[in-house]
């Protein structure tokens, strides 16, 4: 976005004089939507992220989290939607690269990436062609770089046939004693590391930072093209540069590039800055001196020495063959002097260049979405196992191995649950223990575009469930806010019921927010915003790795238990869009202490050794998670539904396809039904056994005596494991 | 005490895991070497592990395998020292013309990650030391261009091989070719990862830890000769 009259003019009393082109290019670049959350920063206030666990919450390029004493996890959230809609394969491509260094810049090593998708209709030409250049920009750029892409979320919906949304995680670990924590002091050297500074990207943030045009090809330069060559490179000389504590700082050069990377650092440090562009390695020997500014140049980053150690630094740069420029030092002067060939270019006071003004937006609630939430009234399905077989082929439920299979998942050698067999991955920390960590990301942008509030929290309740699910210990989540234009009072009323929803349930489930990245401007050329959708992704605690929990039924004669009460809760859900055609209704409500209820039994349970298998119950409701856990395990199953815990339940499709949260499957031995019930009820929470697994080839479903309907396992398995490829490549 | 090299290019990313593997499971000593470090002299045994090597710009292994590094392997071959090549390792290898044959993209054009099943034919050399001629074994592979071709099976009739069960072909090899030797078996190279494949806790229901016999033959090959 173009800066506005109000801030060029603020600008002016700032620098005391006309703005430079260069000065004017840095504001533009700096006070970005994208790189200073001018309009998201006074309600992103509301998200707790404090507890005795978090090392570093939300305000350095990543976060950290001890998840054993001494061993840290370092884990964030990146969109890179704009990109992705214009070039989607350099686009998720260079989004995984932006994540994994912010992961670098606190001394981390990156041992897992996240991928989650909210993509078009793969029926659809234009959508087809995003999904498959989204997928390989992730599966080339990841793999190349060694850092397993272990899980993930995806949605399929025609609201993102145009705008993608595209947001990746990545997981660092590093010895607490490790973490880069220093601050950078006067007279410490500045260096540029890692890729050549070219043309690419420039004023890329200002570009996610306002609404797609309708020719896009316009926006192609703004779009960086990655080398995931040189970020392999860079990983393995940082981390070799930390183990010899040769460093003391490090910043992306991502978002906003140079002009962000400076003035970042030196507000947050009470510093001043001399630079000297004309030291740059650069790609093109003719960047003029605003383009050095704001190039946002992939696989650069910014690294810090004291001038005792420059030596060995550069030493070991050369030695593995990663290009650099010493570009210039800080100072007490907390301005940013930028020179060009002895001339001065820029002088910017560091501060106010850094943090623009909040901006209060208004907002209002959109009087068409109040009108989604009328109660809703359709005919029960004369044929119900149509029905189910509709929901279970959604491409929202199947099998995502079509993606998932296009991602080295192994490298590295920690993934003890890879993707497609868990409600979360495992990996291990490989330090010679059994201690590992669960990691996964959870959306519904139906439910966040339906009901906002509730739709951000029962993304937070989902990624905790999914967590408990493995049988590891939610510690803490990080958010992606992916909302319409924030100018516009109801396009940002979803923002900032997003954001509340996520605030509650977080406080709720004793989960920090530790860090999180907010992505406006999400809109078609119509400006209508795509489904505003809320990512959470979570980490857990484990102690023995080889102790967690699959989704797969492992065994005939075990019985299932449901745990949890199942409400009327059909609003928003899978059914009724797949089989009655209906995105509206009453988003399930968020039950957190429920939640924390189900999840303290969950963990009692596990701790027992009365697990064989776990599912939580979400999208598509109970009959989905059933029929997963028979598909994976290749067993079948007997089921009396009149077994199942309900409240207000009037009909047979809100029993099999209800949405309601706070809801598990579990496998276990018969011989430990009653102490589970009893535990079960020591907790507080309703359970029940609902049927058995049977060495079968079918699913049988029945209301006390009355037959229901018998579904065949090996059908099922072709829709589940198929169907995705199939809408894909047809 | 026995000591291997593993070789590092750029963009390889498997120098760790295999170094974890050959200490744990075939409790030998082992180095990740730079290629630009590496000399034939003091080494027992040499792996190529998988990555990228310099981005698999122009072909999977093509300019890794033009490297003074490789034609030192090369030396270390003809002095009878083994040499394995994991994934990029056996593109690397092929490139070098250790190994017959050429790996191309993946008849379904996308790279590809997945337990497979595997069987060995005619293990020979240190590498195979205790596997059996048509013994079964798991591993994962992980490529995007891992589908072997040679030109006639007489080729490679005569030599160490280990192919993917039928049914299993993840890439569209010819003879469902997985790894290939050399006629003596000093020389191996396979696209699938043995180092991931060589612990229980790696290894999903259904399958078998099929990786550690490559570890434990080197091992004991190493110790007792073969």
């Amino acid at each position: 976005m173009p800066l506005s009259k109000e801030e060029i003019e603020l600008i002016k009393r700032i620098l005391g004089h006309e703005p430079r082109a260069e000065e004017l290019a840095m504001f533009e670049s700096q006070w970005s939507e994208h790189c200073s959350y001018k309009s998201s920063r006074l309600l992103l206030k509301l998200l707790p992220s404090h507890a005795k666990h978090v090392i570093i919450g939300p305000g350095r390029d990543a976060p950290a989290v001890e998840v054993f004493p001494g061993v840290a996890i370092v884990f964030k959230i990146e969109s890179h939607n704009h990109p992705s809609a214009v070039d989607p394969y350099n686009g998720a491509a260079t989004g995984i690269g932006g994540i994994v260094r912010d992961i670098l810049t606190l001394g981390a090593k990156p041992i897992a990436l996240l991928d989650l998708l909210y993509l078009g209709n793969p029926r659809d030409p234009h959508a087809n062609w995003l999904v498959r250049n989204i997928v390989k920009g992730i599966s080339d750029y990841g793999n190349r770089i060694g850092v397993p892409t272990v899980a993930g979320d995806t949605w399929f919906d025609k609201s993102f046939n145009k705008q993608p949304l595209v947001n990746v995680a990545c997981i660092g670990l590093v010895e607490t004693k490790k973490l880069l924590t220093a601050a950078p002091e006067p007279g410490d050297l500045i260096l540029v590391v890692g890729n050549s500074t070219g043309r690419d990207g420039l004023l890329g943030s200002s570009f996610a930072s306002r609404p797609l045009s309708e020719d896009t090809d316009k926006d192609l330069g703004a779009v960086q093209v990655g080398d995931p060559l040189i970020e392999k490179l860079l990983i393995d000389v940082i981390d070799e540069l930390v183990n010899r504590n040769l460093v003391k700082y490090i910043k992306d050069l991502g978002g906003g590039g140079l002009t962000t990377a400076i003035s970042e650092t030196a507000a947050d440090y009470n510093l001043g800055v001399e630079i000297y562009l004309d030291k740059l390695h650069v790609r093109e020997s003719d960047l003029t001196p605003l383009e050095l500014l704001v190039s946002e140049s992939q696989e650069r980053m910014l690294i810090v020495t004291d001038r005792s150690r420059l030596r060995q630094v550069v030493e070991l740069l050369e030695h593995y063959e990663v290009p650099y420029s010493i570009i210039g030092s800080f100072n007490n002067s907390g301005r940013i002097k930028v020179y060009y060939k002895e001339k001065l270019v820029a002088d910017v006071p560091a501060k106010d260049l850094a943090h623009p003004p909040a901006l209060e937006r208004p907002y209002k609630p959109p009087v068409k979405v109040i009108d989604l939430w009328k109660s809703i009234s359709i005919p029960e399905p004369n044929d119900i196992a149509d029905a189910i077989v509709k929901v279970f082929g959604s491409l929202n439920i199947v099998s995502r191995r079509w993606i998932y299979e296009q991602y080295d998942y192994g490298v590295g050698i920690r993934t003890v649950l890879e993707p497609g067999r868990a409600d979360a991955a495992v990996l291990r920390l490989l330090d010679g223990t059994n201690r590992g960590i669960a990691v996964k990301g959870d959306a519904n942008p139906r439910y966040t575009s339906i009901d906002p509030f509730r739709g951000g929290a029962n993304a937070v309740a989902e990624c905790f469930r999914n967590l408990v699910a493995v049988g590891s210990e939610p510690l803490a989540i990080v958010d992606e806010l992916n909302a319409g234009n924030p100018e516009k009072p109801e396009h940002y009323w979803f923002f900032a019921q997003m954001v509340k929803g996520v605030a509650w349930m977080a406080d709720e489930l004793k989960l920090p927010v530790v860090g999180g990245k907010v992505s406006f401007y999400n809109e078609n050329e119509r400006g209508e915003q795509v489904k505003p959708t809320t990512t959470i992704v979570g980490i857990g605690r484990i102690h023995d790795v080889s102790k967690t929990l699959t989704i797969d039924l492992k065994e005939h004669g075990s019985s299932i238990m449901i745990l949890g009460t199942t409400y009327p809760e059909l609003g928003a859900s899978e059914y009724l869009y797949v089989v009655h055609g209906i995105e509206a209704g009453e988003v399930p409500i968020p039950r957190p202490s429920l939640e924390l209820r189900v999840a303290s039994l969950m963990r009692q349970l596990i701790r027992n050794n009365y697990v064989k298998s776990a599912h939580d119950i979400s999208v598509g409701g109970l009959i989905v998670a059933l029929l997963e856990m028979a598909v994976t395990g290749g067993l079948g199953l007997n089921i009396d539904l009149s077994k199942v815990p309900t409240r207000g339940i009037r009909r047979l499709d809100e029993l099999l396809f209800s949405e309601s949260q706070a809801r598990y499957l579990i496998e276990i031995d018969e011989g430990n039904v009653d102490k589970i019930l009893k535990l079960a009820s020591e907790y507080n929470v309703e359970a029940s056994v609902i049927g058995k697994v049977v060495d079968k080839n079918h699913i049988e479903l029945r209301y006390n005596s009355r037959k229901i309907t018998v579904l065949d396992l090996e059908f099922l398995a072709e829709l589940y494991y198929n169907n995705l490829g199939k809408a894909i490549e047809g | 005490m026995a000591k291997i090299a593993i070789l590092k290019f750029p963009g390889t990313n498997c120098d760790y895991d295999v170094l974890w593997a050959i200490k744990s499971v075939g409790n030998l000593d082992a180095e990740i070497v730079w290629y630009k470090d590496f000399s034939v002299k003091g080494w027992d045994a040499i792996i190529i592990p998988g990555g990228f090597s310099y981005g698999d710009w122009l072909r999977a292994g093509a300019i890794a395998a033009r490297t003074r590094a490789v034609e030192r392997i090369a030396e270390a071959v003809s002095q009878g020292v083994p040499v394995l090549g994991i994934c990029n390792g056996f593109q690397i290898l092929i490139e070098a013309e250790l190994l017959p044959g050429a790996l191309l993209l993946n008849d379904s054009g996308k790279f590809v990650c997945r337990w497979i099943r595997l069987k060995i034919e005619k293990p020979k050399g240190p590498w195979l030391l205790l596997a059996y001629d048509g013994q079964e074994v798991d591993m994962p592979v992980a490529h995007a261009e891992g589908r072997y071709y040679v030109e006639d099976y007489i080729q490679i009739e005569a030599l160490p091989k280990i192919k993917y069960l039928d049914g299993w072909n993840p890439n569209g090899s010819a003879y469902n070719i997985a790894g290939i030797g050399s006629s003596d078996g000093l020389v191996l190279g396979l696209m699938p990862h043995p180092e991931r494949a060589a612990e229980p806790i790696l290894v999903p229901r259904g399958f078998s830890t099929g990786g550690s016999i490559v570890f434990k033959s080197i091992s004991k090959a190493l110790k007792s000769g073969w």
